[in-house]
């Protein structure tokens, strides 16, 4: 297990450092108009000399290294156009907090809320409670986002007595962003829980269990539950991370300070440095879900084992 | 011999409803189980043998039930009978699943939990059924491993069923069965899943724990080779009911039924080499529709004419051996046993 871990996480680096590579020379080929302000009026040599101070006229090879160099002591690069002469990892430091926030609770709250529903759905399948449910579902399915977002701000705002500016200190303000967030993914566990915890309910060790003389709550708690969770904890954390980085919408509403639509802004500013650490960032957010997915089926699940190859027994 | 009754159906009929149609799966089944005996109901696929007895659990799919006919169990801790078809409850059903009777399934690869150990799946019966501590719990939990032939019961206390083979799972679930410390043990095709070599280790240990732990056990199966050694009494059943009854040498050496011959004369083991082994012809009847007369006769080809016009009564051979056919009216024409019963009798086959 840990001699599997420890290879995994490796991979992991290895993935980290194909990604940033080939980021980086995507960049690189991007036009050097990007990189000026006022690029049609400038002279070839101020070119040339813009172009080394950014660092961006060595050979390719050697940028990728200097890149590396510089990462490995912690330093993201500065910031050039989207603020000027700043430090990523300051920029970063500020806006990630606030966006990890929003995802840790918006998680916490769907997985609370979304987790039971499905497993009551199931319960109750047909009743009058998996009615409702399923309409809730099929609502937040169906209904874009983008609509239902505007009707929780339009009420809810009046609701909770916030103000349209965000206020980072006051808890109240979160109140909304974090429902608004939920909600899809609320809609999300409850659907697919409800749907696994069915299937395996018409299983023979469900059949075994209840001719033991467990009760129908006891079948469904004690077997049904965890065996019908072990597909869906594959994506938990994945879903966690798309909250955090996902939420660009969400966060200009309430005018969030967080990372969302971040990326989209400094691609369109040409920073590269900016990009390059957002990228970075998001690669290892999305290396890491997968990772911890993974361990949370095997905790789950005794047959998965990672660290031995399949057919061992 | 006067023997103590532990469950007794009487007429009992059941029906499903499938999109608006009713199937009669069961149709009017009379039977005694008796204490401390190995009762088989042998039949071919979807004669209604599970149905039959998941009825005796209130495990009958949902759009199945009881349409006539009782079913009473005498087994209770108090003596007091209790008519099982009728509890509507499922509180009240608790209180019999397991710990009055418990089943065995067909298939040892499916019945057991994949993300429990064994060990807590079977301490789970016990704990239900069984009064008495956690450590009391392992403890039998360990015992029962280890009446079941499982080897090395503490470590095997802490795996999982992928770590188990099919015939240990086997054994695994008929330990969880006997965990619940039932009067009445039902094994639904116990062996059917399992290799040839594994069936009769199976068949051995049920016969012996029906000793152990003083069981009345219904063996299902459409197995015959596997009732011979096993039975004490074997129940023919066509169509939703039982045409013939009677103990295992009733059965395979005196049968009177034309489908308990027709049975008998399917066993490979009697086939003759380089001849084709007997086959039944045509199919079992519809249950949707009303059945008139002997269920089989249409694939009987010794049918009498009275047997597509009326229904036969059970004619009495012996005191334990009774068959539904019209053959053994005493106005019937003789007919000849098939050569099979000559075969098994000389050949010592069972």
């Amino acid at each position: 297990m840990l001699l599997y871990l420890s290879k995994r996480i490796a991979r992991s680096f290895l993935t980290l450092i194909i990604i940033l590579t080939v980021v980086f020379c995507l960049l690189r080929l991007m036009p050097i108009e990007g990189y000026f302000q006022n690029f049609d009026k400038m002279t070839p040599q101020q070119i040339e000399v813009g172009l080394k101070e950014m660092g961006l006229s060595d050979p390719l090879p050697l940028q990728i290294v200097h890149f590396f160099q510089k990462l490995l002591h912690g330093d993201l690069g500065t910031s050039r156009i989207y603020r000027s002469n700043v430090p990523v990892s300051d920029i970063l430091a500020d806006k990630v907090p606030v966006s990890i926030k929003l995802g840790i609770w918006s998680m916490v709250v769907s997985l609370l809320v979304g987790l039971p529903m499905g497993a009551f759905m199931a319960r109750y399948q047909y009743r009058w409670f998996d009615k409702i449910g399923t309409f809730f579902i099929v609502c937040i399915q169906a209904v874009p986002a983008a609509v239902y977002f505007l009707y929780i701000q339009l009420y809810g705002t009046q609701l909770f007595h916030v103000g349209l500016l965000f206020q980072i200190d006051d808890p109240n303000y979160w109140i909304l962003p974090v429902i608004s967030m939920s909600l899809g993914n609320i809609a999300f566990y409850g659907m697919w829980l409800r749907r696994y915890m069915i299937d395996e309910s018409n299983k023979d060790y469900v059949r075994l269990a209840k001719a033991k003389g467990l009760s129908e709550g006891n079948v469904m708690f004690k077997h049904i539950f965890r065996n019908a969770f072990v597909p869906l904890a594959q994506y938990i954390p994945t879903a966690f991370l798309n909250t955090v980085i996902g939420s660009i919408y969400i966060e200009s509403l309430y005018s969030i300070p967080g990372m969302g639509g971040l990326l989209v802004t400094v691609i369109k500013k040409h920073d590269n440095a900016m990009v390059q650490g957002i990228v970075l960032l998001y690669a290892c957010v999305g290396v890491l879900g997968l990772l911890l997915g993974d361990l949370m089926m095997v905790m789950l699940d005794p047959r998965i084992s990672l660290g031995k190859k399949a057919g061992d027994r | 011999m006067e023997r103590e009754t532990i469950l007794e159906v009487n007429d009992l009929d059941i029906t499903f409803e499938l999109r608006g149609k009713r199937l009669h799966a069961i149709r009017g089944i009379s039977l005694e189980l008796y204490k401390g005996e190995i009762l088989a109901i042998v039949g071919e696929s979807g004669s209604g043998k599970s149905v039959f007895t998941k009825s005796f659990m209130g495990l009958l799919d949902k759009n199945g039930s009881v349409s006539g006919g009782n079913v009473v169990y005498y087994g209770s801790d108090d003596k007091v009978p209790v008519e099982l078809t009728g509890i509507k409850k499922e509180k009240d059903w608790l209180k019999l699943r397991g710990h009055e009777i418990a089943m065995i399934m067909q298939d040892p690869m499916t019945s057991l939990n994949p993300l429990k150990t064994i060990g807590a799946q079977i301490m789970e019966a016990v704990l239900l059924h069984q009064k008495g501590s956690r450590t009391e719990a392992k403890k039998r939990t360990l015992q029962y491993l280890t009446d079941v032939g499982i080897q090395e019961p503490e470590k095997r206390f802490f795996q999982y069923p992928h770590e188990f083979s099919g015939g240990m799972r086997q054994r695994v679930v008929i330990a969880i069965a006997i965990a619940c410390n039932p009067q009445i043990l039902i094994c639904d095709e116990p062996t059917t899943a399992l290799d040839v070599t594994i069936q009769a280790q199976i068949l051995e240990l049920i016969k012996e724990l029906r000793l152990k732990y003083k069981l009345s056990v219904i063996l299902i199966t459409h197995d015959l080779g596997v009732v011979a050694n096993t039975a004490d009494r074997v129940a023919v059943m066509y169509a939703g009911d039982i045409v013939e009854i009677g103990t295992s040498e009733d059965i395979f050496y005196d049968a009177r039924h034309p489908y308990t011959w027709a049975l008998l004369s399917s066993l490979p083991q009697v086939g003759i080499k380089g001849e084709n082994l007997f086959s039944i012809a045509g199919t079992p009847p519809n249950l949707y529709a009303e059945i008139k007369g002997d269920a089989f006769a249409p694939r009987n080809p010794q049918a009498l004419k009275i047997d597509f016009v009326k229904s036969p009564p059970y004619f009495s051979i012996s005191p334990t051996h009774k068959a539904k056919t019209w053959l053994l009216d005493e106005r019937a024409p003789k007919a000849d046993p098939p050569p099979v019963l000559k075969i098994i009798r000389e050949g010592g086959l069972f």
